[in-house]
């Protein structure tokens, strides 16, 4: 047992041998010495992938000359390639020499340390481990007006390790890193860095992760942490191309268990009604939208947001009572960002395009007869409607075929854009309960016509 | 030692005289067994690992015969190789040969007289071979990295090793007991201070280019760029192939994962890129704006037999980090081509690949806009 606690059915345990044990072979590890505690731990989870760095520092008693220290991790999901020791202090009296796993027990890992001094040394030991993960939500709630919002950002930690935490530094991190190897797959291996003959290891049936039959025995209280009297705060701060997200404070999450913290809260954030017609991305129906972005004049942009689902909902009447509006997944959205949150289709905005209209003409002929060039002539009309009660903001995409056309615009929208080669973009800006409708003809060329036909500037 | 757990997966270098040498159905080995003495472990070459040990024979006067067996352990039956270490003019190797089923060989060693001789036996031993793998911490500004190489052996061979010397190249070697179905991994060198610069990568040909419209956020692959040479505090030797892993200080007395990769080997004066992960900060967006030919030149049937094309491209590049950063972006144009205008200067990798590297200082949105005719289409 660590820490004299009943939880720690995984055991991550060192043992330090002296000196007069190093000849000893490693089945006769019942010599132990000294049993340190765990001082300090520090969880840095990842939400890319399946993998949290722990850092762990540790009491040791060293005698002068070789130590031989033993660290077992049966039952947890610990990848042993990883592992790694470092002295807190006087580091050059201190050498770490090897590390061997011994064939005799599985799970086992024995470090050799030559120590020029005696007494007590912290070290700190840290290796990857996975079954501990984290992922973010939102939950969204919409003025009456729909003309902004509050907007709670939470994070849960999940500890599904097969070790227990306690009392721990909890840091996320929020970025896609390169991994090569799933963590847990290496934590399953038979020998930590398999064998020459992988392909033999790899039948080796794999140790299957902690997972006890027995229920988590953990009492409630000791899964909530110490209650204070204000939520804890999550500081954030941007390292390399990733965020760290650290939690204020230590937390417990026994095995099994799983965490939700506070991670911001922005009240008033300004949306803009959103509704989008792109049948190549979204089909025949329109997509609602919450739009806003990610800086200061939102109530936001002091970090990026880390993706995730997205549940909106309305406030209804005085009394408080919420309509549910939808529910969205989204990506990582940086400082300084545009963010669209899709809420799904919607039949209330209604956006009609009708062919008015389809003609071919200007043919040219080659000199067998053949057709080398002609122009087509649509004549399109489009009708919008909105039927809710809020004003809203409209996107029409419409596609084209070739890449070698001229439009005529007329009627009643409020911008138009040419996205690329195939793509424009019209924008309308509609009051509720309005009804507008506009129209353009494209001519589209095609062969030699495509090829004459100076294009006009992009827009 | 114990015995026991050595003799599960033994060696037997047992000899006969030429007393016991007649031919009897049953063999009958293990007249003495004399003591393994220096053995050496070449791993070199990473694809197949080299024991090279030494051993006593007493030899009588005239015809021995050697019995060497290798039960339990993979050896390659044709690298085994006999080396009279002295009196090599004494005793003289004679024949090879091999007992029917068994992992075994039999010389014939002819004495000029009663003799001691040290010999070597050599063989290409499998289930034994080493990894080697770098841990770097990077400082919190990412421009240097404190790298460390560590050697890992892994023994299933079926043999052990007391106090072997394991060479990893021609200079570098270490005394060791390795046990059987043991792994021991330990630190080669420490280097600190070695310079890293941070590279961003954006390629028109692979990465794509409407982030928006994807369902993922996408990423600007990261890589640290390190040199192996003097200025880097390296250069004393190549680095070999192995996985590396990264980690950066976080200012808090700790520090956190940032990524790992696997590396090629990295001969001295050359360098190596570690890709980490992706940054999702940077963000561009292509568009392909114009598209048409021109210049159509046509045959006497009128079909149109060369071209030119008009084409341009528009991609927007926004620096959403807090930091300033430098884009490499990769763009492809196929064939012979002009550029007729290019709002950055560029140089070419290769007469169809245009490199631009982009300064984007905090919060930067740049646009780039490469207006080019491709020439002499058919």
């Amino acid at each position: 047992m660590i820490g004299g606690t009943t939880m720690r059915h995984a055991l991550v345990c060192i043992l330090l041998f002296s000196a007069l044990f190093w000849n000893f072979p490693a089945l006769a590890k019942v010599d132990l010495v000294t049993l340190p505690q765990r001082d300090a731990v520090r969880l840095t989870i990842y939400n890319s992938s399946d993998l949290t760095l722990v850092r762990d520092t540790r009491a040791l008693t060293l005698r002068k000359g070789l130590n031989r220290l033993q660290f077992s991790w049966a039952n947890t999901l610990i990848d042993p390639t990883s592992l790694d020791m470092r002295p807190k202090r006087q580091a050059d009296q201190v050498e770490i020499l090897e590390i061997s796993f011994p064939a005799q027990g599985k799970n086992l890992g024995i470090w050799n340390v030559e120590s020029r001094v005696a007494g007590n040394l912290p070290v700190e030991i840290t290796y990857l481990t996975s079954g501990l993960s984290w992922r973010a939500f939102y939950v969204a709630t919409l003025g009456r007006d729909e003309k902004s919002m509050d907007l709670k950002g939470y994070i849960r930690v999940i500890n599904n390790s097969g070790e227990g935490y306690e009392d721990s530094e909890i840091r996320l991190i929020v970025g896609k890193i390169n991994l090569l190897d799933e963590i847990a797959t290496l934590a399953r291996r038979k020998f930590p860095y398999g064998t020459p003959m992988t392909f033999k290891a790899d039948r080796e049936p794999g140790r299957e992760p902690a997972r006890p039959a027995r229920l988590a025995k953990m009492k409630l209280e000791k899964a909530v942490s110490v209650l204070s009297e204000r939520p804890k705060e999550i500081k954030k701060e941007a390292l390399s191309e990733y965020f760290l997200y650290s939690i204020e404070g230590r937390e417990t999450i026994p095995d099994r268990w799983a965490k939700r913290l506070l991670s911001f809260e922005a009240t008033g954030v300004p949306v803009t009604n959103l509704y989008k017609y792109d049948p190549a991305r979204f089909g025949d129906k329109v997509t609602r939208f919450l739009s806003f972005k990610n800086d200061a004049e939102h109530r936001l942009g002091k970090t990026p947001i880390p993706g995730g689902t997205l549940k909106a909902y309305k406030k209804l009447g005085e009394e408080g009572y919420l309509t549910y509006e939808g529910g969205s997944k989204f990506k990582y959205i940086p400082v300084g960002e545009d963010i669209e949150l899709n809420l799904g289709s919607t039949s209330d905005l209604i956006v009609e395009p009708r062919l008015l209209s389809h003609e071919s003409s200007d043919y040219t002929f080659d000199k067998q007869g053949d057709i080398s060039g002609w122009r087509e002539i649509q004549k399109i009309e489009i009708e919008v409607k909105n039927t809710r009660p809020v004003p809203c903001q409209i996107e029409i995409t419409r596609n084209f075929s070739s890449g070698s056309w001229q439009i005529e615009k007329s009627g009643d929208f409020d911008s138009f854009e040419k996205l690329d080669l195939k793509r424009v973009r019209f924008k309308l800006d509609m009051k509720p309960g309005e009804k507008r409708t506009f129209s353009y003809v494209l001519t589209a060329f095609h062969g030699l016509q495509a090829d004459k036909r100076l294009m006009k500037s992009s827009g | 030692m114990k015995k026991d757990l050595i003799e599960k997966a033994l060696l037997v270098t047992a000899f006969f005289s030429i007393v016991f040498a007649q031919p009897v159905l049953a063999r009958v080995k293990l007249v003495a067994l004399p003591e393994r003495g220096a053995a050496v472990i070449r791993m070199e070459n990473p694809r197949a690992t080299l024991i090279e040990e030494e051993r006593v024979l007493t030899l009588q006067k005239g015809i021995n015969k050697v019995d060497f067996s290798w039960k339990g352990v993979s050896i390659d039956e044709d690298s085994i190789r006999l080396k009279v270490l002295s009196h090599p003019y004494k005793a003289t190797l004679l024949a090879v040969s091999y007992p029917p089923d068994e992992d075994a060989l039999v010389w014939d060693i002819h004495s000029d007289g009663a003799l001691e001789v040290a010999v070597r036996i050599s063989y290409l031993l499998s289930d034994i071979d080493r990894l080697v793998k770098y841990r770097a911490m990077a400082d919190q500004n990412e421009t240097g990295i404190n790298l460390k190489g560590f050697l890992v052996i892994r023994n299933f061979s079926g043999e052990e090793f007391e106090k072997a010397l394991v060479f990893l190249d021609q200079e570098r070697a270490f005394a060791k007991n390795i046990r059987q179905n043991e792994t021991k991994q330990l630190l080669l060198f420490e280097k600190k201070e070695v310079p890293v610069q941070k590279v961003w990568t954006f390629d028109a040909g692979i990465h794509p280019w409407d982030p928006e419209s994807e369902n993922a956020a996408q990423g600007i692959p990261v890589v640290y760029r390190i040199s192996n040479d003097k200025l880097s505090n390296l250069g004393g030797f190549d680095l070999l192939a192995g996985k590396i892993r990264i980690f950066q200080k976080d200012g808090h007395g700790s520090g956190i994962f940032l990524g790992e990769d696997s590396i090629g080997r990295v001969p001295v004066g050359e360098r190596m890129d570690i890709y980490i992960g992706d940054s999702r900060d940077i963000v561009v967006t292509q568009r392909k704006m114009k598209e048409r030919r021109i210049n159509i030149r046509r045959n006497s049937k009128n079909r149109t037999v060369l071209y030119d094309t008009d084409e341009m491209i528009k991609a927007k590049i926004e620096n959403f980090k807090k930091q300033p950063a430098t884009l490499t972006m990769i763009q492809h144009i196929p064939g012979q081509w002009d550029m007729l205008n290019c709002s950055f200067e560029y140089n070419l990798r290769d007469a169809n690949t245009v490199e631009f590297r982009i300064d984007l200082p905090p919060g930067a949105k740049k646009e780039l806009i490469m207006h080019y005719n491709r020439r002499n289409v058919r």
